[in-house]
């Protein structure tokens, strides 16, 4: 029983961080390109972005299951070469990283929206190409916000529910994760498993919330 | 130097054409005039509708040779008006961002050292940027900019900002650098005193329109622009060194330039420094006799040379060594019956002379 939680424990904070991860330089990108550039269609990519954000992450994974199921273009060219993302890991991976991009995005392009862009005039000025402006001045004045970003695009992948239940299913000891399993133990009368999950995920939060009132508290220093 | 700018700005078109020859040229006029506009459109940072902008032999921009570098490659050096360091990085690290262009740019050679001890920014370098005062910041945004080795260099306004004190001017540090330095300026100003104070030509922008382009202390004292500028804003500007001070006395002994001696309050610095003077047109007395029992403490003979009447005042151009301006009102030239060729006397008081 105990050996299952901190299975299912391990299980959704690896594939949160993993989550995490992939969509960090996407979404960091993204947000530049939105705080920074216009282009025709700008709204268009904008609604796209925020789209699992306003929409029932039901909804989302019932889009995903469409994009991914072997019949669809995608889902099917994957499948021909060896790669099922529907009712495994790869699944829980996908619903939570298109869930939080959105939360990671507007985090992000508010930190890049809040660099002086004069001072970017300035490193150009002072001969600096496009990526050295990004990385030596956009970024570390922006760190702050795209790390905070980051814990709650993080906590939003561990609590995501709906659009993983879609697109994963709720596979004990395959695609089990942290919410679902809430779900599952108090479906089944198992409250003392329930409770264990419970507790594990309000510790997660303090420490999710402690470290983010921690980063909007220091200086900008790095 | 070519200067042909057309840019559409919020409220009005910005048009100039002007050819530029001397190294230290000033843009001047009232806020709001396109100023600033036109110095991002010099570096690139604000696009022109048409124009030609050619500085050192290269074409920047050219809208009919389709032209447009991008401000990475101007070798421009530009001190915005805020200074605008990087906050994440110390003063020195600042001042290092644009050394890896320097080579490329290839204006003139300028160590670090040299720029350290010339704007006295030495004992700042391990600084952070939140940790220094609006006048040091503005130091270091110029130092950061000619180690970049600019072939040009762009000064917004580095003394109108208002967290500057007195004591924290600039001015006599970018001297230092028009005098020590082979770098060619522009730099835009509102302020009268700073134009005389350094530059060598002027060209005067009113609503995006040039109004007026020359020699500064003659567009300053012809009519149309000297009837514009306020009270404070008409002033002597005369280059000298100290000959002696007397702390007891309060006052300093100056020797001017062009070999004339006055007194002006006490000033610490060693006799021989160089430094620049400056006297309000309106704080000289003209007297047609020589004028005895007064407490002023200098009293200089001089020639009427010039007499510039416009509505409610005139100006009179005073050859006394340099040439002196002072501001009458008319019934005083006509009481006193000046014209040009007559001989006066000006009187100044110490307090009226002032180091820039």
């Amino acid at each position: 029983m105990s050996e299952s939680i901190w299975q299912i424990t391990f299980f959704s904070l690896l594939v949160a961080l993993a989550s995490t991860i992939i969509i960090l330089p996407f979404a960091t990108f993204m947000a530049w390109l939105l705080a920074r550039k216009t282009w025709p269609g700008k709204t268009i990519v904008e609604t796209v972005v925020m789209l699992p954000l306003v929409i029932p992450p039901v909804a989302t994974g019932l889009i995903l299951l469409k994009i991914f199921g072997r019949r669809s273009p995608l889902g099917g060219w994957l499948y021909d070469r060896g790669v099922e993302i529907l009712f495994n890991w790869k699944g829980v991976l996908v619903a939570m990283a298109v869930m939080s991009f959105p939360l990671l995005v507007r985090s992000a392009r508010t930190a890049f929206a809040e660099v002086n862009p004069r001072l970017e005039q300035i490193a150009a000025t002072l001969g600096a190409a496009a990526p050295r402006i990004f990385f030596a001045v956009t970024l570390p004045l922006a760190w702050r916000g795209i790390v905070a970003g980051c814990l709650l695009a993080y906590s939003r992948a561990l609590g995501e529910f709906g659009a993983t239940i879609m697109v994963a299913g709720n596979i004990p000891g395959r695609t089990q994760t942290l919410s679902l399993a809430i779900f599952s133990f108090v479906q089944l009368g198992r409250d003392e498993e329930a409770f264990a999950l419970l507790g594990i995920t309000l510790m997660l939060a303090f420490a999710a919330v402690a470290l983010s009132e921690r980063l909007a508290r220091t200086k900008i220093k790095i | 130097m070519l200067l042909k700018c057309r840019m559409s700005l919020s409220e009005f078109i910005l048009d100039v054409d002007v050819a530029l020859k001397s190294r230290v040229a000033a843009i001047f006029g009232p806020s709001g005039a396109g100023k600033t506009s036109l110095l991002e459109g010099i570096a690139g940072l604000r696009n022109l509708d048409s124009g030609e902008i050619v500085i050192d032999g290269r074409t920047l921009f050219s809208s009919a040779r389709k032209i447009n570098l991008p401000p990475r490659e101007r070798a421009i050096g530009y001190v915005p008006q805020e200074a605008a360091l990087f906050p994440h990085l110390s003063v020195r690290d600042n001042i290092l961002f644009g050394a890896n262009a320097a080579a490329r740019n290839g204006g003139a050679d300028i160590s670090v050292e040299q720029v350290v001890a010339l704007l006295e920014i030495g004992p700042l370098l391990e600084r952070a940027i939140e940790r220094i005062s609006g006048g040091e910041a503005q130091r270091v945004a110029l130092a950061r900019a000619l180690l970049s080795r600019p072939r040009l260099l762009l000064l917004d306004e580095p003394l109108a900002s208002l967290d500057i004190g007195l004591k924290e001017r600039i001015l006599p540090y970018l001297r230092r650098v028009r005098d020590e330095l082979a770098i060619p300026m522009i730099y835009v100003t509102h302020d009268p005193v700073e134009v005389l104070s350094l530059a060598d030509w002027v060209i005067m922008l009113d609503r995006g329109r040039l109004v007026a382009n020359g020699r500064p202390r003659e567009v300053f004292t012809s009519g149309a622009v000297a009837a514009q500028l306020d009270r404070d804003q008409l002033e002597n500007v005369f280059d000298g060194v100290v000959v002696e001070s007397s702390i007891e006395e309060g006052r300093s002994r100056i020797r001017l330039n062009a070999g004339l001696d006055l007194f002006i309050p006490y000033s610490p610095q060693p006799p021989g420094s160089a430094v620049q003077i400056g006297i309000r047109a309106d704080d000289i007395l003209i007297a047609i006799r020589p004028p005895e029992g007064i407490s002023a403490g200098n009293v200089i003979e001089g020639t009427i040379g010039h007499i510039e009447s416009l509505m409610g005042q005139a100006i009179l151009r005073v050859q006394a060594g340099p040439d002196f301006f002072a501001r009458l009102t008319p019934p005083a030239v006509s009481r006193l019956g000046l014209k040009p060729g007559a001989h006066v006397f000006l009187i100044i008081k110490t307090r009226s002379c002032v180091i820039l």
